[in-house]
């Protein structure tokens, strides 16, 4: 999932464009989720005793639940989130796919062998590497949401695409999602930790793209390509190279191209198999629906029908679903707060004072560097102490 | 180098004192004309805007743009060591660190002397076009203050509705709803205990109380406050000072009619 260590590579080269702040200042915002993604991490999250919630008759409802409550939990905030579920996996993911599918069938059989000899907290980590998103989790949120009166779409290819596109035709705020290869897709803001649960007091994080872009100074394919050598989900990785290394050869390559011509063969063996061309087209042009194809609305929720569906099939508690259903409604009948920015444009920085601010930023990173540095030979020479007392 | 001497302290202490739970951090501008500051609250519904003329401080020094960047809660508490009929000098270098204050009572022989650290903040400005206003309203500050404190008792959000008869503040809650109007009538004795009304069209809009109420903590910087409102722009909240002026602005609340 995702692009590897990209979130470490902004936060040093371009650490403002990484912003964190609290779920509320976010109200009056339309944010469209990447929703395979979030049921996903609900069925992983959202646990009693390291099991899936389930249901009288042993049905999961972890997904149901995490759904509910973190939709509710945006909606108290002022958001509006808008769904949207992954249609077809790309053919060039497969080889990603097959992988993962090896790995739950690994996970299950160490699953089964660790209820048999294992201990608690071994049968509890298999059981999370078991998790998959099946087609009922997804149908049954589908049917959570219209009852909840909360729009969702469904993506042609990658959920994530979608979004970014509606991010990009100013048709919602942002796109939300855990998925750092979001930005690839050009989505201008990416907020992570939305769909997170209030307890993990994790702020919510925002990161911009025209800054991220600023301070890799890169352009979109030069990024798409630092991502590919990092390591998306449509293509293997050369051995050998990482973060760091990626980040140096496209900055003075350019490309994957002119990389892979001047690179030392014997040192790096290039995959056999290494259709970066394919993914760069993949994170160029995804598979998408234009924004102006995407229709939706939020709608008052129909709490009978969620009553019917939570409590009487699910067993959920009824005062709680009312309870939410009330916030609902509520929410959607006040007069909302609109912010400043729709009135007021903020005023583009001067060329000094981004040369100020690049600065600042280089002089940091430095400072971080030295520190880490003086940090690793402390450490070390802490190590040789004893040995040369002995 | 910046060095700015106030004849009376209690002008800062009053400004900092009346933002300061609208916003944590922000950079004072400093130039050849005067200091000045603008800062969003962090949900981005209100914005402050101060400046202070340079005609206001005697004498005057600016050499250069400094930005100062500055904790406004620790600025409070150094300022809280000011009278307010204390004679206040800022200053600071061309590239501080940090901001030098003294306080130098008039009648004692007695001077204090304070250095507050600055910070680096990246601040986003915004750009405030000149609007013409539908409605301008000028009223004494202690009367807006109030309406707004007698109405939160009852609502979250006021309506304000300016028309030729007069303004009226209107607000429904859980309890019940409550307004309060005022027509525009002149007092030959106190000038500033009048209410005015400019209007070229008329105006309703909603506005969250709890921010007026904040706004109204500038109450004690001026005897009236002017109201300014159009359609669907953010309202702007003067206070008028000698050589200045604190601005608030506050974007309105919007029915669901999309």
């Amino acid at each position: 999932m995702g692009i590897k260590q990209l979130y470490q590579v902004i936060s040093e080269a371009a650490p403002d464009a990484i912003k964190n702040g609290e779920i509320k200042n976010h109200f009056g915002r339309k944010v469209a989720i990447d929703a395979s993604m979030s049921i996903y991490s609900f069925l992983i999250a959202v646990r009693s005793e390291g099991q899936v919630l389930t249901s009288e008759t042993g049905e999961t409802t972890s997904h149901l639940m995490g759904m509910f409550y973190r939709t509710l939990r945006m909606v108290d905030n002022g958001i509006k989130p808008l769904y949207v579920f992954d249609g077809k996996p790309p053919t060039l993911k497969s080889g990603e796919l097959a992988k993962r599918t090896a790995r739950k069938i690994e996970a299950q059989e160490a699953h089964e062998e660790a209820k048999e000899v294992g201990t608690a907290e071994d049968i509890e980590k298999f059981s999370r590497r078991t998790v998959r998103v099946t087609k009922e989790h997804n149908e049954e949120c589908k049917r959570l949401l219209k009852l909840m009166g909360v729009p969702y779409l469904d993506a042609p290819c990658e959920a994530e695409a979608q979004c970014a596109v509606l991010a990009k035709a100013g048709k919602v705020f942002a796109a939300a999602s855990e998925d750092m290869d979001t930005l690839c897709f050009e989505t201008p803001i990416l907020l992570r930790h939305l769909t997170f649960s209030e307890q993990r007091k994790q702020p919510i994080q925002e990161i911009h793209l025209d800054r991220v872009m600023a301070g890799l100074d890169m352009t979109r394919e030069q990024f798409i390509d630092l991502c590919i050598l990092l390591g998306c989900d449509y293509c293997d990785t050369i051995p050998k190279i990482g973060p760091t290394t990626a980040l140096k050869l496209i900055r003075q390559y350019k490309s994957i191209e002119k990389v892979i011509e001047t690179l030392d063969a014997d040192k790096y063996k290039i995959p056999e198999y290494f259709p970066y061309k394919d993914a760069r087209e993949l994170l160029m042009n995804p598979e998408v629906v234009s924004a102006d194809e995407c229709d939706f609305k939020w709608e008052a929720p129909d709490t009978e029908g969620l009553v019917k569906f939570l409590v009487g099939e699910k067993g959920f508690n009824e005062d709680r679903v009312r309870n939410g259903a009330a916030r609902l409604t509520k929410n959607l009948a006040t007069a909302q707060q609109s912010r400043l920015e729709g009135f007021f444009k903020v005023v583009p920085k001067t060329e000094e004072e981004l040369a100020s601010l690049k600065r600042k930023n280089e002089e940091k990173a430095a400072e971080k560097k030295k520190k880490a540095k003086l940090d690793a030979k402390a450490k070390k020479d802490s190590k040789k102490a004893p040995r040369g007392a002995n | 180098m910046l060095e700015a001497r106030l004849e009376q302290a209690q002008i800062l202490k009053k400004v900092v004192e009346a933002i300061k739970d609208l916003v944590q951090d922000c950079n004072f501008d400093c130039n050849d004309g005067g200091i000045q500051l603008q800062a969003m609250d962090n949900s981005h519904v209100a914005l402050v805007s101060m400046s202070l003329r340079s005609d206001g401080f005697s004498p005057f020094r600016c050499d250069r743009n400094i930005a100062l960047g500055i904790n406004l809660n620790s600025l409070m508490k150094v300022l809280r060591a000011a009278a307010n009929e204390d004679i206040l000098t800022l200053k600071a270098e061309d590239q501080p660190d940090s901001l030098n204050l003294t306080f130098e009572s008039s009648q004692a022989d007695r001077m204090s002397e304070y250095d507050i650290k600055l910070m680096d903040i990246d601040q986003e400005h915004l750009g405030i076009p000149e609007t013409d206003y539908a409605a301008n309203i000028t009223l004494p500050s202690a009367e807006f203050q109030r309406i707004c404190r007698d109405l939160s008792a009852l609502s979250e959000s006021v309506s304000i509705e300016a028309t030729k008869e007069g303004v009226k503040f209107a607000c429904s809650g859980d309890i019940g709803n409550g307004s309060v109007t005022l027509r525009p009538h002149t007092n030959v004795e106190d000038e500033s205990k009048s209410t005015k009304i400019d209007l070229t069209e008329p105006v309703n809009l909603t506005f969250s109380l709890k921010y007026l109420v904040n706004f109204c903590k500038a109450s004690s910087l001026s005897p009236t406050v002017s109201l300014c409102l159009s359609n669907e722009v953010p309202l702007l909240v003067e206070y008028k000072m000698e050589a200045g002026y604190l601005r608030f602005y506050l974007a309105p609340k919007i029915g669901e009619d999309e």
